[in-house]
């Protein structure tokens, strides 16, 4: 008898291989959205790089290397934390595609989750490639972090950004269960308004009065793309990183909460609809 | 002390027995839903935005009825009439408003593995084969989530393809199958882990006739070979006939009749067919007094009577008309079915 926490593992394996598969089934579509990634890139590094045209400029503590660094350490920190498959969640719920899943002997959650890291796997496979390219074409002064506990704190606030996107994700897409075509609606707010101006995926918050940040801390956002990146730049004194991880560990335990309680009740008021 | 706990086990392993032999047990199922009532038009969406009207849907209201292990059952009724709800509720994708459900023993609501490992529903219109990716992905998939061991796995879908004859499509993008193949494909992915219980919905719908018939030979074959139960909703007469020996009427939410098929022409022909052969030709008016014509081809005449009629009507037919021949019919189980479908309500007649 093989070992069955192996065994159930292999489980998700396999749900990690085909959503493998399916990707490579949309080559088109996803190398447009990486195309547009870089784009993105361009656009945010010239921007900025034109700010900080003068000589010696120091902008709200960052001075070009750092400026330029957090726009590539963007590339990578938004293809760990920000790739995710579980958008689709909304229109599984409200399509009743959710039904296939349900009968089948797998937990839903973790099936996201596989098909994220697998998703993630790509990307950030993509975003390497991309960076060096970059890198190469724009030559930007570039600030490597060597200091192992600072590397060990991003990986750690990573992985944490990680699971508190992907159960923002999970909650926001239950909206259907109550209004099925409110899916792409609440998604919407919640990608490009909270997401992208709150966790510093346009630019770094600490650009923002000083009052407004400190609310931001205690909310999930920052923790998504601005605090890793922060880590990494080496701007956050050991105080200020341990809150900060405390802080989103804490949402990602409150967010878990939120997520099983949200999703139990939706489930209840599931309708499988499709017939 | 010890004696009566031996009692006690005793009686309880024979009470457990006796629920293990049914596969499935609906006591009372009640299920509501609520929906939000729109009018038409913008003023109406509008209205509805500002401040939503709930209705109640009463989906089912108060089901009974039970399976035993092994055994192929039709559930019909016309559109509407909750036979899908139901097969949501049995395997536990929607949460019953009341009433006691057991499937094998389990509540389906739990939807525990070792549950859902026994457990399979199929429903026409659905699919859970990736639409962009060949079959044998989803079913590679399907190996791994139901744990089925790699030999069994082998042997399992090699008599399943080959009984459906879809070996060849095992590896063609499952959107450039045609509907009868994908069906029948997606019924490989829904038996790949042998279910014991078969929640079957629409099996048939959209296949041509000969596609139907493969279907109905491999289920007919899978009931009595696996020992495995089946429930299964059609609107195809066929189906229902060459498949079912017993079925539940369900409709407006509640059971109607819960029978043999045999029972259910007793219970429910209100009429009888009188059929005729004439050695000459005759007045066809004449036959409209007696009753409704259903076919008429000289020299053969087929008369639908009220059955407690059927005395009166047949003297009356052998006195005035040139009859070399006359047979009673009851009326045939595909047309009492299609009565149930359109809707009518089909009363008891009072004949036993």
């Amino acid at each position: 008898m093989k070992n069955p926490v192996l065994k159930r593992l292999s489980r998700y394996f396999a749900v990690f291989k085909i959503s493998f598969h399916q990707e490579f089934a949309y080559r088109v579509s996803f190398i447009m959205w990486r195309v547009r990634n870089i784009f993105q890139i361009f656009i945010v590094f010239f921007l900025w790089d034109t700010v900080f045209s003068t000589q010696g400029r120091v902008i709200f503590g960052y001075d070009r290397t750092r400026m330029l660094t957090y726009v590539f350490g963007l590339i990578i920190v938004r293809a760990f934390v920000l790739s995710s498959r579980a958008a689709d969640v909304a229109g599984h719920v409200a399509r009743g595609e959710l039904s296939d899943y349900l009968i089948r002997p797998i937990d839903y959650f973790k099936y996201w989750f596989t098909r994220d890291l697998s998703s993630k796997f790509l990307n950030i496979s993509f975003a390497s490639v991309e960076t060096l390219v970059l890198y190469l074409i724009l030559r930007p002064p570039f600030f490597i972090q060597t200091s192992p506990f600072s590397i060990v704190s991003f990986i750690l606030s990573i992985v944490l950004a990680m699971l508190i996107f992907f159960m923002l994700l999970f909650i926001v897409n239950s909206v259907p269960f109550w209004a099925p075509e409110m899916g792409w609606g609440s998604h919407f707010l919640l990608t490009v308004i909270f997401v992208e101006f709150l966790s510093g995926a346009l630019f770094p918050l600490d650009v923002l009065p000083i009052a407004f940040q400190n609310i931001l801390s205690f909310t999930p956002f920052p923790y998504l793309i601005f605090f890793p990146l922060q880590i990494y730049l080496g701007k956050v004194g050991t105080a200020i990183l341990i809150k900060g991880i405390l802080v989103s560990a804490a949402w990602v335990f409150i967010l878990w909460l939120v997520m099983k309680s949200v999703w139990n009740k939706g489930l209840k008021a599931y309708q499988a609809y499709g017939r | 002390m010890g004696d009566i706990l031996v009692l006690m086990r005793k009686k309880d392993d024979s009470t457990e027995e006796k629920l293990e032999e049914k596969a499935i047990i609906i006591e009372h199922l009640t299920k509501n839903f609520e929906a939000t009532v729109k009018k038409k038009g913008l003023s109406g969406s509008v209205a509805s935005l500002l401040s939503p009207k709930k209705k109640i849907v009463r989906a089912l209201r108060d089901i009974t009825f039970q399976v035993e292990r092994g055994e192929l059952v039709g559930f019909i009724g016309p559109n509407g009439a909750g036979k899908t709800t139901t097969l949501k509720i049995l395997s536990g994708l929607l949460y019953p408003t009341a009433g006691f459900i057991q499937v094998l023993g389990f509540d389906p609501w739990n939807r525990k593995p070792e549950f859902l490992k026994q457990i399979s529903l199929v429903m026409g219109q659905k699919n859970q084969l990736w639409w962009d990716l060949p079959a044998i992905d989803t079913l590679e998939l399907n190996r791994a989530i139901y744990e089925i061991p790699k030999k069994r796995y082998v042997n399992v879908l090699d008599e399943l393809t080959s009984l459906l004859e879809v070996k060849k499509l095992l590896n063609v993008q499952v959107r450039k199958l045609s509907l009868g193949q994908r069906m029948r494909l997606e019924l490989v992915a829904a038996l790949l882990h042998e279910p014991k219980v078969l929640f079957l919905d629409e099996p048939t719908i959209g296949l041509d006739v000969v596609a139907q018939q493969k279907m109905r030979d491999f289920l007919y074959d899978y009931n009595r070979r696996r020992k495995a139960t089946i429930l299964l909703t059609s609107h195809n007469m066929d189906d229902l006939i060459n498949l079912a020996k017993r079925v539940v009427i369900i409709d407006k939410g509640e059971i109607i009749f819960n029978g043999e098929l045999k029972e259910l022409i007793s219970q429910f022909a209100k009429e009888k067919l009188i059929s005729l052969y004439l050695s000459k030709q005759a007045d066809i008016k004449k036959f409209e007094e007696i009753g409704e014509i259903k076919k008429l081809e000289f020299p053969e005449v087929v008369l639908s009577v009220p059955r407690e009629t059927v005395a009166v009507a047949s003297a009356e037919l052998l006195q005035h008309f040139p009859v070399a021949d006359l047979t009673i019919e009851e009326e045939p189980v595909e047309s009492i079915i299609r009565r149930v479908f359109k809707g009518e309500r089909i009363s008891r007649s009072k004949r036993k």
